[in-house]
């Protein structure tokens, strides 16, 4: 059984993936290429709904990391929603790193970035 | 008497050289006679079993009928063809599975026309089957096994001299061949039962889960046991659910046999199939009744699927026409009140409502079929009581459910099937001491054990958490050393009083410098989660020790 699942949906211009469940080494890299591989070479970017993971930690963190560079390389923008009381913030806290991604906190104000995005490029 | 008589109203289709015969008058039959037919109904007879029996009905036919072969041949219904089944004299027949296509040759022309046939000269004669004739067989008789009107099979006996085989030769066969064919048929009938009983409790073993998994927090113990007579339709299943929770399945299909034990193991898996989904118990067994009712044959079961969660100690339940479950604690065993919705495949478009209750650390909750409970002129209510009774302080499922089957089970055997499943809230142990495999997948199991272990040693909810993920990114750093076979585990330790806890990951890998940007990550993490972090590079291997305050002030 998998630790966690991914729910992808397309919005204009932009690729939704949802994550439910755990992350860690066990499955972390499998999700990444999951959502990359989902994403059109024509979407404005991915918005990756970390509201309702349980758990993740570094290997998690590589892995958006990972995601952020892949999208970066094709110029496409990754938005993370990660609510402030939820485990995902924890750990972006104890890590004390840099934010692998714009962070907001609402699934609307992700797509509502990636569309400010779209329209500071036009 | 002496020359065959062909007073028959129809002629039998023959072949060459083959005469119909037909029996002497019984009555008319010679005093030495007597002696012959007691041969073959000696009732010692009736206790031996079939390849006995056949031996010793072969043995008296070459002895009274004074012949050099004795041969028995069954039918083959789906093949029509006789099959050679026991010989004396011609033993090779049986050893080489000699076939006799019914209508060709001697023996399939007896069965074919259901007569007795006598053969003076076979090599003038219409013979299929060359062992006959390899074995210098000059005279041939033989008659059709019959049992209530059925054909079974074909005796024949022969003679390595001419012979003329006459009406009394003929009585004697026949007397042989009376006491042969309902013991065939009787044996064949048992046979036949006993390979369609082994095929149901192949299949339905096959169907039941190998083993019931390993999870943190909880033990299980589970039987199956078949109905003497017939296997039947009962299941369980244990299913690993997210975020540590386990689904606990019973289940029951009406009818016996392959076809229960084959819709079974449909039930089990569309009922495993939306329940890895996590649906709910009431949701899980709604689209199970729904997959029932769209196989479109006679088809109904029982059912309850149980959800436990180890953080709330509680069970989310729902029974589609199951009997209610019954949970074990210390001082006691205690039926829950649940109301169950109509069996599956009953109503269609049916509603499965929820319960919820509590198991709590150290209670048993118990699931089982009504094949435990049920016994005739017995109310229903009497039999669970009975089983509350039976499995009251048991202290873990196996116990439990060896309470349950040595008070109920009857010593002369179950007339229905049985299917338990018993799942305990393990109580958390005061200190922990694992070794673990070095995989991945350990690390889910460890957050399990370490956040219920936290809980009981006074964690609140944000102090679970961040140790929780130190200690997990401590065992992820001892499963990536893992990279020789001997590391192929690791140990965790974690021990705590008066607030202070210590948990120690040790590995006996070599220590590398993490490696990128992510293993430094995962250090960084440990260090802002504990209060005190210890990395030892022994000789041994790594041991990292953490240690921390709850709750952190």
């Amino acid at each position: 059984m998998s630790l966690a699942d991914v729910h992808i949906s397309h919005e204009p211009g932009a690729l939704v993936a949802r994550l439910v469940g755990e992350v860690d080494m066990s499955n972390a890299e499998e999700l990444g290429a999951t959502v990359i591989g989902a994403t059109p070479n024509q979407a404005r970017g991915v918005v990756l709904d970390l509201t309702q993971v349980d758990y993740l930690d570094s290997a998690g963190i590589y892995v958006i990391h990972g995601m952020r560079a892949s999208l970066q390389a094709r110029g496409q923008l990754l938005v993370l929603v990660i609510p402030p009381d939820s485990p995902v913030y924890d750990t972006l806290r104890l890590s004390g790193a840099e934010r692998p991604g714009e962070v907001v906190e609402e699934l609307d104000a992700g797509l509502a970035a990636l569309e400010a995005s779209a329209s500071e490029d036009a | 008497m002496g020359e065959p008589s062909a007073t028959r109203t129809q002629t039998p289709r023959l072949g060459p050289g083959q005469v119909a015969l037909e029996p002497a008058d019984p009555i008319a039959q010679a005093p030495e006679q007597v002696r012959t037919s007691y041969r073959f109904s000696d009732p010692a007879l009736s206790e031996l079993p079939l390849d006995q029996l056949l031996d010793e009905l072969l043995n008296r036919t070459q002895e009274a009928l004074g012949v050099d072969t004795v041969a028995i041949l069954l039918l083959d219904t789906d093949a029509q063809q006789l099959v050679a089944r026991a010989a004396k004299g011609i033993e090779e027949e049986v050893e080489r599975g000699v076939r006799v296509p019914i209508g060709r040759g001697f023996a399939g022309r007896i069965a074919a026309e259901r007569v007795a046939i006598f053969i003076a000269d076979v090599d003038h004669a219409d013979i299929r089957n060359p062992i006959l004739r390899e074995k210098g067989i000059r005279s041939l008789l033989g008659v059709p096994l019959i049992v209530e009107g059925h054909l079974v099979g074909v005796m024949h006996v022969g003679s390595l001299s001419p012979r003329v085989f006459g009406p009394n030769d003929l009585a004697v066969l026949q007397l042989a061949a009376a006491r042969t064919a309902p013991a065939i048929e009787r044996a064949s009938l048992a046979a036949r039962l006993e390979h369609e009983h082994n095929v149901s409790v192949t299949l339905q073993r096959s169907l039941l889960p190998k083993r019931l998994g390993d999870f943190v927090g909880v033990s299980l113990a589970s039987r199956y046991l078949p109905a003497s007579e017939e296997v039947g339709g009962d299941w369980y299943d244990v299913i690993e659910l997210p975020r540590g929770r386990v689904g606990l399945v019973i289940g029951d299909v009406v009818g016996h046999g392959v076809p229960a034990a084959s819709l079974m193991g449909r039930l089990r898996t569309a009922l495993h199939a939306y329940a890895i989904e996590s649906y709910g118990p009431g949701r899980t067994l709604e689209l199970v009744d729904r997959f029932v009712h769209s196989l479109n044959e006679p088809a109904m079961a029982t059912a309850a699927y149980a959800v436990f969660d180890p953080y709330s100690s509680t069970v989310q339940y729902a029974a589609a026409g199951h009997l209610p479950p019954v949970v074990i604690s210390a001082d006691g065993a205690r039926v829950v009140d649940v109301t169950p919705a109509p069996p599956l495949g009953a109503f269609p478009y049916g509603r499965c409502p929820e319960h919820e209750f509590p198991v709590d650390s150290g209670e048993i909750v118990f699931l089982y079929t009504d094949g435990l409970v049920e016994r005739r002129g017995t109310p229903l209510s009497d039999g669970i009581e009975a089983l509350a009774e039976a499995v009251r302080g048991a202290s873990s499922p196996e116990e439990a459910c060896l309470a349950a089957v040595a008070d109920l089970v009857p010593v002369e055997g179950l007339r229905d099937d049985v299917a338990i499943v018993a799942l305990q809230n393990s109580p958390v142990p005061s200190e922990l001491h694992l070794r673990l495999p070095a995989e991945p997948r350990t690390l889910a199991q460890v957050r399990r054990i370490l956040r219920r272990w936290l809980v009981e040693r006074g964690g609140e909810e944000a102090d679970v958490a961040e140790v929780t993920i130190a200690v997990s990114e401590a065992c992820a750093n001892a499963i990536e050393h893992a990279y020789s076979p001997a590391a192929a585990s690791f140990e965790l330790d974690a021990w705590g009083d008066n607030g202070d806890i210590t948990v120690v990951v040790r590995d006996a890998g070599q220590w590398r410098a993490p490696r990128g940007e992510n293993r430094g990550r995962g250090l960084s993490i440990i260090a802002a989660a504990m209060d005190d972090l210890q990395v030892e590079r022994l000789p041994t291997g790594t041991e990292v020790v953490m240690r921390r305050r709850l709750p952190r002030p």
